[in-house]
């Protein structure tokens, strides 16, 4: 019962019930209202009417004839008929059916509504009276007895009403709490079992789109991020440890042979080159996992400025062609005019520059990379880089962007198998993707990325995005 | 020159001390940050090595800004486990010139505090043309010449020699080419900076002319004239 009362759909019900019945009581308030004022006084018009006409008769045909007149009427037996007295001026009755001159009567010529005594018991009435010249006295009344009914019939149909509203808005409101709670405690399960290390389950999605279908979506791919990101760790730590181990373990044994041999001073260098070369490869992993960490926190995102995808293309092959030049591969770059995107352009050029560096590592040989930036139909902007090597095959493509990540094609190349990775966070942190496909032959890989909305800062101060530079980085504008 | 070390780990001062001597420059040691100010704060230095995260309650940023504050703008290079490029835009917000990450290499870190030293040195006035030896560039019309010769020059290969020009005797590191010439603060995989220096070496070094940018082992690159 505690727990059907801190029910937030209980608790609604009984406000609505509440509303309800405020409103249907307002409503007989006013109607009971009309029923006084127009019904109440176009009775008392009538009687007034009846008085005046016997006012009439009494004028014409005096005393005896108002009495006859009267005891006419009454000999009648009309239904519903008038009560009627005529008296004297020591209010001793002439004519009428009523016994005695009622007592509380007021002085006004408003109508009461009083009881008086009638066949033997006692009923309701309206009542009129009127003095007339000689001091006798008239009394005009009508039953009200015949209006009962038609009361009672109101106030119990009142009830009913208030009755039925009350009745429905409780079981409604227990249905709904019966369903909410239903769905709630469905969400509810399925949480907690994620909490208890389950991370597959999904909440259950209906196609109706209600307000706890949308927020089950939205838990969902929320759900998606944390189990990406859980297995990311996961393999990560095992991956971190295997492919630190290699360095480490040359590192180690040349270290080792250096003090067992004590070769001559030049070998020796020789030797310590080679060490710190292999420091300097565990370093880059974790300069890259650094950067992979302060990509997927999401922070960069305050610093997001209006850039030109296709500018920041153009630049970074500039930046390769030398290189690619001196493999024999040739690079192009095409872009239809400039393409703004909302983004860091750090981390854009770092993006290109992954996939640059990996067609030109695993592209073909004297082969060719084509750097192509457009925009969609639907103003998604697309940034393609495709080779002509031998690719990712289709069955690893799925796995290229996880982190460590080392295809066939690589082994045997440097490299930390972070770059794929790096090129997704980048675009996933643009709210876009990349995408691996199979550029027959080779790889195309495609970012893809939100088009800028229009208001959006201009490109912020360059040296500011890349602090540290030394002072000639000021002669940008000169280039 | 002249250079005040503020570093509280024992190993990685101990090896930047022993690394500027060795390169002839005198060294002073803070191994805190109430030391660190005061010397900075007493004596004059040519140029000052600062690491972020100091024991005490007094940080490297909050040297910094006080040496700025009453005046002080001896160039500072701080040192920092902190990669993030927030945390440099935070560190040369506070005064800083430059910022290197740890781990890093020594010949990167000498060539740095090079540069920021002769900074302040050469300033004041705009040059108009810059020279070594027979190379000659002129900064207005943008226009290259080795005696005589010529020498077309693609944008981005003019903005490499020029740097290179403007730090002539000076060794410049390839991370320090990136910053400057293509305002990139990550480190591509590939020898790409190798490669523009060559093809620049090719176009202003003619078979017959002697070479002007030397390779310097295990730190980078300097424009001189061979003697």
């Amino acid at each position: 019962m505690n727990r059907l009362l801190r029910s937030s759909a209980v608790t609604w019900a009984v406000g609505y019930v509440l509303v309800g019945i405020a409103a249907l009581a307002a409503f007989a308030v006013s109607l009971w209202y009309a029923w006084t004022v127009t019904i109440g006084e176009s009775r008392a018009d009538l009687l007034r009417d009846d008085e005046q006409r016997m006012s009439e008769v009494f004028r014409r045909e005096g005393a005896a004839g108002l009495a006859d007149f009267i005891e006419a009427r009454i000999a009648m037996r009309i239904p519903g008929e008038r009560i009627l007295l005529f008296t004297d001026a020591s209010f001793q009755r002439l004519a009428g059916n009523v016994d005695a001159w009622p007592a509380g009567l007021g002085e006004s010529t408003r109508p009461d509504a009083i009881e008086i005594r009638f066949d033997g018991h006692s009923i309701p009435v309206v009542l009129v009276h009127a003095t007339l010249p000689g001091g006798y006295h008239l009394l005009v009344g009508r039953d009200n007895t015949r209006f009962l009914p038609l009361e009672r019939r109101f106030s119990s149909s009142l009830a009913v009403a208030v009755l039925f509203l009350a009745l429905f808005g409780v079981g409604g409101g227990i249905l709904i709490r019966r369903e909410l709670l239903a769905k709630v405690d469905n969400i509810r399960q399925t949480v907690a079992a994620i909490m208890q290390g389950n991370l597959s389950h999904r909440l259950p999605v209906r196609r109706s789109a209600d307000e706890l279908d949308t927020l089950s979506q939205t838990i969902n791919g929320m759900l998606d991020h944390i189990e990406h990101l859980i297995r990311g760790i996961s393999g990560v730590s095992n991956s971190i440890a295997h492919d630190l181990r290699t360095p480490l373990a040359e590192l180690r044994s040349r270290l080792e042979m250096l003090s067992l041999t004590r070769p001559s001073p030049a070998e020796t260098f020789a030797e310590v080159e080679g060490a710190v070369a292999d420091v300097d490869r565990v370093i880059g992993v974790f300069n890259a996992l650094l950067r992979l960490a302060e990509i997927d926190t999401g922070s960069r995102r305050s610093g997001f400025v209006r850039v030109d995808a296709a500018a920041v293309a153009a630049e970074m092959v500039e930046f390769y062609e030398p290189a690619a030049e001196l493999k024999g591969i040739a690079v192009s770059c095409r872009s239809s005019g400039p393409t703004p995107v909302a983004g860091d352009p750090v981390l854009l050029a770092q993006a290109l520059s992954n996939l640059i560096d990996n067609a030109l590592k695993f592209g073909a040989p004297a082969g060719r990379i084509n750097v192509t930036v457009g925009t969609r139909v639907d103003g998604t902007v697309e940034i393609v880089v495709a080779d002509n090597g031998p690719g990712i095959s289709a069955a690893d493509r799925p796995n290229a962007t996880e982190r460590f990540f080392r295809g066939d094609a690589s082994r045997g190349t440097p490299g930390v198998g972070l770059g794929l990775s790096i090129v997704d966070a980048v675009a996933r942190l643009h709210g876009g993707s990349l995408e691996l496909l199979d550029n027959e032959p080779g790889l195309r890989a495609v970012v893809l990325l939100p088009a800028a909305p229009a208001l959006l800062a201009p490109d912020r101060d360059p040296t500011a995005a890349n602090a540290g530079t030394a002072p000639a980085s000021k002669t940008r504008s000169a280039a | 020159m002249k250079v005040l070390l503020v570093e509280d780990n024992e190993r990685v001062a101990g090896f930047v001390v022993k690394g500027l001597n060795e390169a002839g420059h005198s060294v002073d040691h803070a191994a805190n940050g109430r030391d660190g100010l005061f010397l900075s704060a007493s004596e004059r230095y040519d140029v000052i090595v600062m690491d972020r995260m100091l024991p005490g309650n007094i940080d490297g940023l909050a040297i910094i800004e006080t040496l700025r504050k009453t005046g002080n703008r001896t160039p500072i290079l701080i040192l920092s486990a902190l990669a993030d490029v927030d945390e440099r835009i935070k560190g040369l917000r506070a005064g800083g010139d430059d910022y290197l990450t740890k781990p890093f290499a020594f010949g990167e870190l000498l060539a740095r505090l090079d540069a920021l030293a002769r900074r302040t040195e050469g300033g004041g006035g705009e040059q108009r043309s810059l020279q070594v030896g027979d190379l000659r560039m002129d900064l207005l019309s943008r226009r290259v010449t080795r005696g005589t010769r010529a020498i077309p020059l693609q944008p981005r290969e003019f903005k490499l020699l020029e740097y290179l020009m403007r730090h002539e005797n000076q060794v410049v590191t390839r991370t320090m080419l990136l910053e400057a010439v293509w305002d990139y603060n990550f480190d591509p995989q590939t020898n790409v900076v190798d490669v523009h220096i060559s093809k620049l070496r090719q176009k202003i070094e003619g078979e017959t002319e002697t070479p002007l940018v030397r390779t310097v082992r295990n730190a980078g690159y300097m424009m001189c004239v061979h003697e």
